[in-house]
């Protein structure tokens, strides 16, 4: 792979503000090195959280005595213990997301931002994973902190060609099964899909306990609809061409649409999901740091 | 229902166009990969009814637009005799107005031509609103006052007001084949003709083929025919007026002879006919006892002209209604000697011998004593010193059995042709006849015919040919058409040469040689006498002696009158132009120093203030003097200034004319089949006969402003339809 392709990914200008910024995670997650992240593990080490009553089986090095002493009853001590997070970082390469009316295609921009967060991540030592998926995961790098990843990561990123129709909520709902450790699930995508289908999906990551942000990255074209006379539309998954006037139906298109984002925003909220548009005109580091910011703001330990 | 413009109809092809358009523009588009095609789906499944809703209107409107254009531009029209719904129809019409000079017999208080004005301004006033017209002026010829229909009708009423009235005749079948032409091609619904002109049946003298026409086009063209002037029962004019000799030597009486003809149905008692020379105006005068209707009477009354140069000569009888035939003018160019040189081939020993001895006393027919003051100079020399003497001192020269002559003769007597000169050639027994027939005829084309064989005996008097007793076209012989002017026909040939003249595809040698023409033929209708004009000059030929070897001619009374009006004919060639028929175009040949300058002319009706220019130009390398406006009977005047030259021509109106008959009452009856002919009077109310035809309308407006309706409302609908939604 051509350095100068890997390196497009990778934009000096965003990775620089972004690093001020960090990537909390926005829950306690699960981690293996003590890092800046709260951990879902209440437990045993650092910092007390809870009591819970015991139950058979606990460990009984856990006991409160000085509960048992006081009320006579056995209560477990329990602690949040700061965690290394593992982010899964998970693109949508379907073909719907080749668009690109700018400079960029929707999966050009996605690349880059898959990119921007993996350094993130393994720059704050913990640990990513990135996939690209369609109709199912297409290319997995797996889990990793060690910085040097981020190369073989970039690799991957940049060797993908979208080429099948996608199936977001068929990933999500793999992912929820097979990655046990709970950490952040981030999904990049464009969501063309059976909206109900891909909230399942994320409710389905949100059970599993994970933190879900999910990104969905339109171009303007496709939230403004700007086109005039005559225009033949060509489906990018096999959908059948469509040629009409699209000027006549700007106002219904973009009611269509409308409502399509806001079932999806209202589902992100109902499950806690951060949805943040992302508008491909938009450059990568002013949205990336717009939402790390707002991320710093709402994370709270 | 008809259309106006039916190949136009073939615009409704044009329907096409929009279905052609959007059936291109569906091929016209761009091309979008896209993804969110659910929500285009979804959008399109909810508009697609309405949007094909939307452009069949479209399309349907567009496709209206232009058929209805089409339909317009075809201009359908419906004509209808039984409701007057949609008013009256445009007319596009040709108004004749009849100028001959019949029109101007007066009732004592206005003219034909007065009425005729006031009738045609009717018509005009008939017409409904937004009808054109054209106005022509019809006599012998359609003269066009607005030759093409005017929307102005003003404008028409004001050359209707203005017109004039002319001294040509009337033939009344060329001014109603250009009202025709002129309507035929026009898209109209309503198409009339008025013709306003007096009954007079020389006008229809072409009926039959103006039946034919007007009918052919009946039912395309309506023609109105007002005919105006109350009958004129008498009208006494003055036919004919000629110079009777061929001369017009100054201060010798010249005789003229003038044709008075009654053209009325009764008989006229005492009738003064007075000649006028140049400015006097009367001279010689003779009364007729009497003429009876239809009779013409020549008589002859003398003139003097006193000095060289133009006269217009003037007959005239007492004024009655019809004026412009009371009168007769032509011009004749006085000349103060003819100069003839006899050349005598056969001298003979004593004078009454010689072969010119009858000819020149013919020349000079007087006793000897006065022979010095006569005016006709003649000199002769034998054939030996024609090559001596310097022919431009004579106006004409006689050959009279020369037999041959040398070439630098040839060539002199080719210069002196050219420059006006006139020559005169009697055969006999002593010519060369392959001299003349080699030379003369087939190398320098100066004979108008070769000599064939001589046939006949000279030495017998029983066999014998005679001249033509009739039918003389030739003006040095259409004197003996007249049998009071005597005969030719006595005169007994017993030997001639056989003119062959040139086969009339054979051009001649010399492009100075003119057509040769037949002046007189044998009984046999053989040539007799030929000539040809040559340069200014020209040649006469006879096919026998000028004395009596072979012929009795020269001693027949005739002899002096052909010889006197072929000299005529010689002497004043280029004087034959200087009267032409009314109408006809003046021509005249004039000296070379006049070129460019421009003649004032003034007409006899004009006065000096209205002068009419006219520039000397060349014509076939000549330069020539022309005048067409020769539309007044009379004398003419053309100046020029510096040097001062005068010439005068004259202008005969057509006698024809002065018949004042009525058309009969079944060949008015024959037009009303194919006209409505009405006689009009000041009381008659045109409008109201003509209006009734007039119902009827067309439809080209209304369909108009529907499209133009119509394309308003597409192009809000297609405004509409594509906004937003």
């Amino acid at each position: 792979m051509d350095k100068q392709t890997i390196d497009s990914l990778l934009d000096p200008l965003t990775i620089q503000r972004a690093e001020a910024l960090g990537l909390q995670a926005r829950y306690v997650v699960e981690g293996y090195m003590a890092g800046e992240h709260k951990s879902p593990y209440r437990g045993f080490a650092i910092e007390f959280a809870q009591h819970r009553e015991y139950a058979p089986g606990d460990d009984t090095r856990h006991i409160d005595w000085k509960v048992q002493a006081r009320t006579d009853r056995y209560f477990i001590k329990q602690y949040e213990q700061e965690t290394n997070y593992v982010s899964n970082i998970l693109l949508d390469g379907s073909e719907s997301m080749q668009y690109g009316s700018g400079r960029l295609t929707k999966f050009q921009y996605g690349k880059m931002l898959a990119a921007c967060l993996a350094y993130l991540i393994l720059h704050q030592r913990d640990a990513a994973a990135v996939g690209i998926f369609d109709q199912a995961m297409r290319d997995y790098a797996p889990r990793s902190d060690n910085r040097a990843t981020i190369h073989t990561v970039m690799q991957r990123l940049a060797a993908f060609a979208p080429t099948a129709q996608t199936n977001i909520a068929g990933v999500l709902h793999d992912i929820a099964r097979v990655v046990r450790r709970k950490g952040i699930i981030i999904v990049i995508s464009d969501l063309f899909d059976d909206e109900e289908k891909v909230l399942e999906g994320i409710q389905h990551l949100r059970f599993a306990g994970h933190e879900v942000v999910l990104f969905h990255t339109l171009d303007p074209d496709e939230f403004e609809f700007p086109f005039k006379g005559l225009v033949e539309f060509e489906g990018l998954e096999g959908i059948p061409k469509i040629l009409t006037r699209p000027q006549e139906i700007r106002k219904s298109y973009l009611r269509e649409f409308e409502a399509f984002r806001t079932r999806l925003r209202e589902g992100c909220e109902k499950n806690h999901v951060h949805y943040v548009m992302v508008n491909t005109a938009q450059p990568l580091q002013e949205m990336l740091s717009s939402y790390l910011a707002f991320r710093l703001k709402t994370t709270t330990r | 229902m008809g259309f106006l413009n039916p190949l136009l109809l073939a615009g409704a092809a044009a329907v096409a166009v929009p279905i052609i358009i959007h059936l291109l523009n569906r091929r016209k588009f761009q091309r979008v990969v896209w993804g969110a095609m659910r929500f285009i789906k979804a959008s399109v499944d909810q508009n697609q009814r309405r949007m094909r809703i939307e452009d069949l209107i479209l399309l349907a409107l567009r496709c209206l637009i232009l058929a209805l254009l089409a339909l317009a531009l075809s201009r359908p029209a419906m004509k209808s005799s039984t409701t007057d719904l949609f008013g009256q129809t445009k007319v596009t019409g040709v108004l004749l107005l009849d100028n001959s000079f019949s029109m101007g017999v007066s009732d004592g208080a206005e003219t034909r031509f007065d009425k005729a004005r006031k009738a045609a301004e009717q018509a005009i006033d008939a017409l409904p609103a937004g009808s054109a017209t054209a106005v022509l002026l019809a006599s012998d010829i359609a003269q066009g006052l607005i030759p093409e229909p005017t929307f102005d009708l003003n404008f028409a009423r004001k050359n209707i007001r203005e017109a004039k009235l002319s001294d040509r005749a009337s033939d009344l079948a060329p001014a109603i084949q250009k009202a025709i032409e002129t309507l035929k091609g026009r898209a109209a619904l309503r198409k009339e003709i008025y013709l306003v002109t007096d009954g007079q049946a020389a006008g229809w003298r072409q009926l039959g083929d103006i039946q034919k026409s007007l009918e052919q086009t009946k039912s395309e063209i309506k023609s109105h025919i007002l005919l105006v002037g109350a009958k004129e029962e008498g009208n006494l004019g003055i036919s004919g007026l000629t110079v009777a000799g061929g001369l017009t030597p100054v201060n010798r009486p010249i005789r003229f002879e003038v044709q008075v003809t009654n053209f009325g149905k009764e008989e006229a008692k005492n009738v003064r006919v007075t000649l006028g020379v140049g400015s006097e105006p009367s001279g010689d005068e003779i009364t007729v006892p009497l003429l009876r209707p239809g009779e013409t009477i020549g008589v002859s009354l003398f003139g003097k002209l006193r000095a060289e140069g133009f006269y217009p000569v003037t007959a005239r009888i007492p004024d009655d209604r019809l004026l412009a035939d009371n009168k007769r003018t032509v011009v004749c160019r006085a000349i103060r000697e003819a100069r003839v040189l006899l050349v005598d081939g056969e001298p003979g020993t004593e004078p009454r011998d010689s072969e010119t001895f009858i000819l020149g006393h013919a020349l000079v027919p007087v006793a000897s004593l006065d022979r010095e003051n006569y005016f006709v100079k003649t000199t002769t020399i034998s054939a030996m010193e024609l090559s001596t003497t310097r022919l431009d001192d004579f106006d004409a020269v006689i050959l009279a059995n020369v037999a041959d002559f040398p070439e630098a003769t040839v060539k002199a007597l080719e210069q002196y042709l050219k420059r006006g000169g006139g020559l005169m050639v009697f055969p006999g027994a002593k010519v060369n006849v392959g001299f003349y027939n080699d030379v003369l005829f087939t190398r320098h084309a100066l004979l108008p015919a070769a000599l064939g064989p001589a046939e006949g005996n000279a030495d017998q008097e029983e066999k014998f040919v005679t001249l033509q007793t009739r039918n003389y076209e030739h003006p040095v012989t259409a004197l003996w058409n007249n049998p009071g002017a005597g005969t030719l026909a006595s005169a007994r040939f017993y030997r001639a040469f056989k003119l062959e003249p040139a086969a009339a595809n054979q051009k001649p040698a010399a492009t100075d040689a003119g057509p040769a023409r037949t002046v007189l033929r044998y009984a046999d209708g053989g040539p007799a006498v030929m000539e040809r004009a040559w340069g200014l000059g020209r040649v006469f030929l006879f096919s026998s002696t000028a004395d009596t070897a072979w012929n009795d001619l020269p001693v027949r009374p005739a002899f002096l009158a052909l010889v006197q009006r072929t000299l005529g004919s010689l002497v004043q060639r280029q004087d034959e132009g200087l009267n032409v028929p009314v109408g006809q175009e003046f021509t005249r040949q004039v000296s070379l120093d006049l070129i460019g300058r421009d003649a004032q002319v003034t007409g006899p009706a004009q006065s000096t203030a209205t002068r009419e220019l006219r520039r000397i130009e060349l014509a076939n390398g000549v330069p020539t003097f022309r005048f067409a406006s020769t539309d007044s009977g009379g004398a003419y005047e053309a100046t020029v200034n510096d040097p001062p030259v005068v010439i005068r021509f004259a202008a005969q109106p057509d006698p024809r004319e002065s018949d004042l008959a009525e058309l009969a009452v079944e060949d008015k009856e024959k037009l009303k089949t194919a006209a409505s002919v009405y006689d009009w009077s000041p009381s008659l109310s045109f409008r109201d006969l003509v209006e009734k035809e007039r119902v009827g309308t067309e439809f080209w407006l209304p369909l108009a402003l529907l499209v133009l309706a119509l394309a308003a409302v597409e192009t809000w609908l297609a405004q509409w339809f594509s906004r937003q939604k």
